[in-house]
């Protein structure tokens, strides 16, 4: 099962901050949180691939026909996509939701630690996609999600319809197009000829004040 | 013919997939083949007709997918409509048949984990529900459940909106849970307990692994089993998912489980007429293996069930306001986590069960008690007893609970039994059946047996078993009369030998009026236990109660090399690393973020006789204060922020303890609103805001997550509240955020409203007319502080 990447979870708790000292309780409160996530975990993901083309703006595949133009820079040069899910099902959430009520404390380390096993396990399954693909010349380009940039949210529930999610994962959508299980991601992940250039991770993205950006 | 009659007769046969056979005819990906039902009636029909020509005694119609929520702006009942003509069609030409109405999941996840409101749920599925039934089906099929809940829902609304018989069907997976953490033996409950007419598993598992699944189903239900695997585990070839397990294979796999007790198979994903073919060929002439009823006393939550038996269960007492001012506060202000934590504490202390009873003048019972059972079924599985007497808020609770209820109570009044059975028989579960009736609680075992009887007679009669009812014998105090306890133990003995029933005891009545109640309470429950008591409802913070508990079992042979025992004392005798106290004094206590040692400081103090206010003062507020000036000029992390908080919290709540009259407290400085904005389910940024606030003095109303914006509004005006903080982590709800802002400034012109949430930004509150941006918690505490001063 995939771990917690550690030094992610500081940096979402803002550990990595000069200035403070991350002492013995707060340092026993993340090794008992850690331990309590992963025993809660089910991590799953379900993923398939289909065609895709990418025309004036307009990214196709699936069933989907979806206008946006960051999406469609993302994935120019793709001629297939996989749509990729992932969660940590429900039991995550009750763990946090409980965590809420009796100690917000250890509610805010978790939702740390989920955050980063969630990446962590998400960037494994689609690592192994990589090294699939990797024989027939073609290279995976890293997830873009529903949300991102101008592609629109509204796509959360034909991309979880088109993998059965629901069925399969236990993943769902609500009317606002949030996930449930909350500690989920729902993807496209492109797959082309040609290595990826442009930018990757916080370089990528618009929101240069945001406090977690790197560089 | 029902086809409850055939079932009981002979195997019968379902078919196989409807998704696959309809793709390849040509449906495309993403077009929801319910559809197909009106735009091509005949490939669906041909699908039935290869089915039934297969040897299929059952076809399930192509509706999977038709409720309100899935299928949404299109028209549910014609596609329903359609489904059922086209397999009653089919059925015709064929000359005989059973047309299965197929029900599937909506694909939302209800709340509390989701936003679909369980009525929503029970709405969804109505449509269907009547058209089908309309249409002529044979019986109702909710198959593919992976969420208990909705499951509940789905069976509710069949139940309420036809007569048709009921079978439904749930996915494990290969850890044989379901994807929301039920097990089996969950869904085993709380089906049966909704009286549906058949269980079985579907989807999710090849035969195989669903053969290693079905003892244990056998060994669960008193009802007749079926199952509908896939052909094998899903194989992903070139983006495609196949299944591998050929007809013959899939075949003599369901054959050995027919000899083992299946009653009727059939098959889900990958599966065709060619397998329906082969498992025709090898079960049709199988004989029908008798199924045994299990006749268990159980009761369950979503995801945990509770045998009442030889093993003696611990229901938790203390979420009862009677005699507890504490809770009675919380209740009237609408604390609910505050009853989340008695919940979730005497869960850890061991309790099995949690009785949950709100009952108070003031509230409005049919209101709170659901939204009681929704909330604590969000922080535990644990079983819960619903406790009230009054009927509408039994009924709406019991509806809403998601799992076997057990139901407190209860009694040999004609009028109780009106009210309460007719609950018992719609949603299932078990109730605390009180031996007392309209003359009250008789002087004598005999008397109070005869009631036992008049009870059990009484629940026959709506076709409630015996085994669903828990005897209350009654204990009272010995204080007054010295018989009580020995007419009690005696009916506890006699419930349980001669009318073969389980019993439970409130123990602590019998010590009444006595000194140093717990010795007489544990000494008791030893003797009833004795007797056989199955049950007892108590403190699982007593040591006492639960190390006679305990003990009892290890002597009983009830705890297996003794290891509860072993475990729970170990626990007791561990060394407490670093003593509480040791010199620490309150305020470092609370600075370093130590809540034991901060409560032991805070204990000692007032052992010395030190006034609680003065611990306020001088010692809470201004170890609150260099704690909050230290993580502004980041020298202190938000968890350490909090973990200091939290120990500030823990001895607040010692304190409230010992300023018992109101008037002694500090007043609130303000009351503030909190919330998260509709549509978003994220809330750990408004729980961080509401435990600062609540440090620092305020009087927090704390609405939850996914609020519109007349309820925030309403409850601003109703409190009359100086501030209302609202939280937004996604782009998609600030808008929902800026509606609330514009009706707050519209109802309630006096509050001020601070908004936060990792998308906004101070621009951006302002523009939305916010009068403040929180960048962080303590931020929202000083912009409070500065209102309530301006005022």
């Amino acid at each position: 099962m995939a771990e917690i990447d550690w030094k992610e979870a500081r940096r979402y708790l803002g550990l990595h901050r000069p200035g403070g000292r991350v002492d013995e309780p707060l340092e026993e409160a993340l090794r008992s949180c850690g331990a309590e996530l992963l025993a809660a975990a089910r991590p799953r993901a379900v993923w398939r691939h289909f065609p895709l083309t990418v025309e004036n703006g307009t990214v196709t595949c699936a069933g989907m026909t979806i206008p946006s133009a960051h999406l469609s820079r993302h994935l120019n040069g793709c001629g297939e996509v996989y749509l990729f899910t992932a969660t940590l099902g429900a039991e995550t959430d009750r763990l946090l939701r409980r965590c809420a009520v009796t100690q917000v404390s250890r509610a805010v380390i978790l939702q740390a630690c989920a955050a980063s096993l969630l990446e962590n396990y998400c960037d494994e399954c689609c690592d192994g996609l990589a090294r699939e693909a990797a024989p027939e010349g073609l290279f995976l380009r890293p997830r873009f999600s529903p949300g991102y940039g101008d592609f629109p949210i509204a796509f959360q529930r034909p991309l979880l319809e088109a993998l059965e999610a629901p069925r399969r994962i236990g993943l769902t959508a609500t009317e606002a197009m949030m996930l449930t299980p909350t500690k989920s991601v729902t993807a496209l992940v492109g797959l082309s000829p040609t290595p990826w250039c442009p930018p990757t991770g916080c370089a990528a993205c618009g929101k240069t004040d945001c406090a977690f950006r790197k560089g | 013919m029902d086809i409850r009659e055939e079932l009981a007769r002979r195997v019968l046969l379902f078919d196989g997939g409807m998704g696959t056979m309809l793709q390849a005819a040509g449906l495309p990906a993403g077009h929801e083949p319910e559809l197909w039902n009106l735009e091509r009636p005949d490939a669906v029909r041909a699908v039935h007709a290869q089915y039934l020509a297969a040897g299929a005694d059952i076809v399930t119609t192509n509706t999977f997918g038709a409720n309100a929520v899935k299928l949404s702006g299109h028209p549910v009942e014609e596609v329903v409509t359609a489904g059922v003509t086209l397999a009653r069609q089919a059925v015709d030409a064929h000359g005989g048949g059973f047309v299965a109405l197929d029900l599937g999941p909506t694909g939302r996840l209800l709340r509390p984990m989701g936003d679909l409101d369980f009525e929503d749920a029970v709405s969804a599925y109505a449509p269907a529900v009547r058209a089908g039934a309309a249409a002529r089906a044979d019986l109702v099929l909710i198959e593919t459940m992976s969420d208990l809940y909705e499951a509940k829902a789905a069976v509710l609304s069949a139940k309420e909106n036809c007569d048709l018989p009921v079978f439904v069907s749930v996915t494990l997976d290969e850890t044989g849970r379901m994807l929301t953490g039920g097990d089996l033996s969950a869904a085993v409950a709380l089906l049966e307990g909704l009286g549906v007419d058949a269980i079985g598993l579907n989807c999710g598992l090849g035969p195989e692994q669903m053969a290693e699944r079905f003892p244990e189903l056998c060994a669960l239900t008193s009802l007749p089993t079926f199952l509908q695997p896939n052909a094998g585990l899903p194989e992903c070839v070139d983006g495609c998912t196949h299944f591998r397990v050929g007809p013959e294979d899939f075949a003599a796999a369901m054959a050995g489980l027919v000899r083992t007790g299946l009653r009727a198979a059939g098959g889900c994903c990958g599966t065709t007429p060619d397998h329906i073919r082969a498992l025709s060929a090898a079960c049709r002439d199988l004989p029908a293996l008798p199924v045994t009823p299990k006749g268990r006393t159980w009761v369950s939550s979503y995801a945990r069930t509770v045998v009442f038996g030889s093993d003696p269960v611990v229901i938790g007492e203390r979420i009862n306001p009677t005699g507890k001012p504490r809770l009675k506060e919380a209740l009237r202000a609408g604390d609910m986590d505050y009853v989340l934590r008695l919940a979730i504490e005497q869960q850890e202390k061991g309790a099995q069960v949690l009785d949950v009873n709100v009952g108070l003048p003031e509230v409005d019972e049919p209101a709170l008690l659901p939204r009681t059972v929704e909330e604590l079924q969000a922080v535990t599985d644990l079983p819960l007893q619903i406790d009230t007497n009054h009927p509408g808020a039994m009924a709406a609770a019991m509806r809403r609970y998601n799992g076997r209820p057990l139901v407190n109570s209860v009694s040999g009044k004609a009028e109780s039994m009106a009210a309460v059975f007719p609950l018992l028989k719609k949603y299932g579960g078990a109730a605390i059946a009180l031996t007392l009736d309209e003359n009250g609680i008789p002087a004598t075992a005999e008397a109070r047996l005869a009631i036992a009887r008049k009870i059990i007679d009484t629940a026959a009669g709506y076709g409630i078993p015996k085994e669903d009812l828990i005897f209350d014998p009654l204990a009272l105090t010995i204080s007054a009369d010295q018989s009580a306890a020995a007419v009690t133990l005696e009916t506890v003995s006699r419930i349980t030998r001669e009318l073969g029933c389980r019993t439970s005891l409130g123990v602590s009545n019998v010590s009444f009026g006595l000194p140093r109640r717990e010795a007489v309470n544990a000494a008791f429950f030893l003797l009833a236990l004795e007797h056989g008591l199955s049950a007892a409802i108590l403190n699982p913070s007593s040591a006492p109660m639960l190390d006679a508990l305990r003990a009892f079992r290890a002597l009983r042979g009830l705890d297996p090399s003794c290891q509860d025992y072993i475990a729970a004392m170990a626990g007791e005798t561990a060394p407490v690393p670093a003593p509480p106290a040791a010199g620490l004094d309150l305020g470092a206590a609370v600075e370093r973020g130590l809540k034991e040692s901060a409560v032991a400081a805070a204990r000692a103090a007032l052992d010395r006789g030190e006034a609680p206010m003065d611990l306020i003062h001088s010692g809470l507020i201004p170890a609150l204060d260099r704690v909050g000036a230290a993580f502004e000029t980041g020298k202190l992390y938000l968890p350490q922020l909090l973990m200091s908080a939290e120990a500030a919290k823990a001895v607040f709540e010692l304190l409230r303890g010992v300023l018992t009259v109101e008037g002694d407290r500090p007043a609130a400085k303000a009351t503030v609103v909190l919330s998260t904005v509709k549509g978003d389910v994220h809330d750990i940024g408004k729980n961080i805001v509401k435990v600062l606030l609540e440090n620092y003095g305020y009087q927090v109303v704390d609405l939850g997550k996914d609020v519109s914006p007349r309820a925030v509004t309403d409850a601003v005006v109703a409190e009359h509240a100086a501030l209302c903080g609202l939280s937004a982590l996604m782009t998609t709800t600030v808008g929902a955020m800026e509606e609330t802002v514009a009706l707050l400034r519209r109802e309630a012109p006096w509050c001020k409203v601070m908004v936060g949430g990792a998308v906004l930004t101070a621009d951006y509150a302002r523009r939305m007319g916010a009068d403040f941006y929180g960048k962080d918690a303590m931020s929202d505490v000083r912009y409070a502080d500065g209102v309530t001063e301006a005022h």
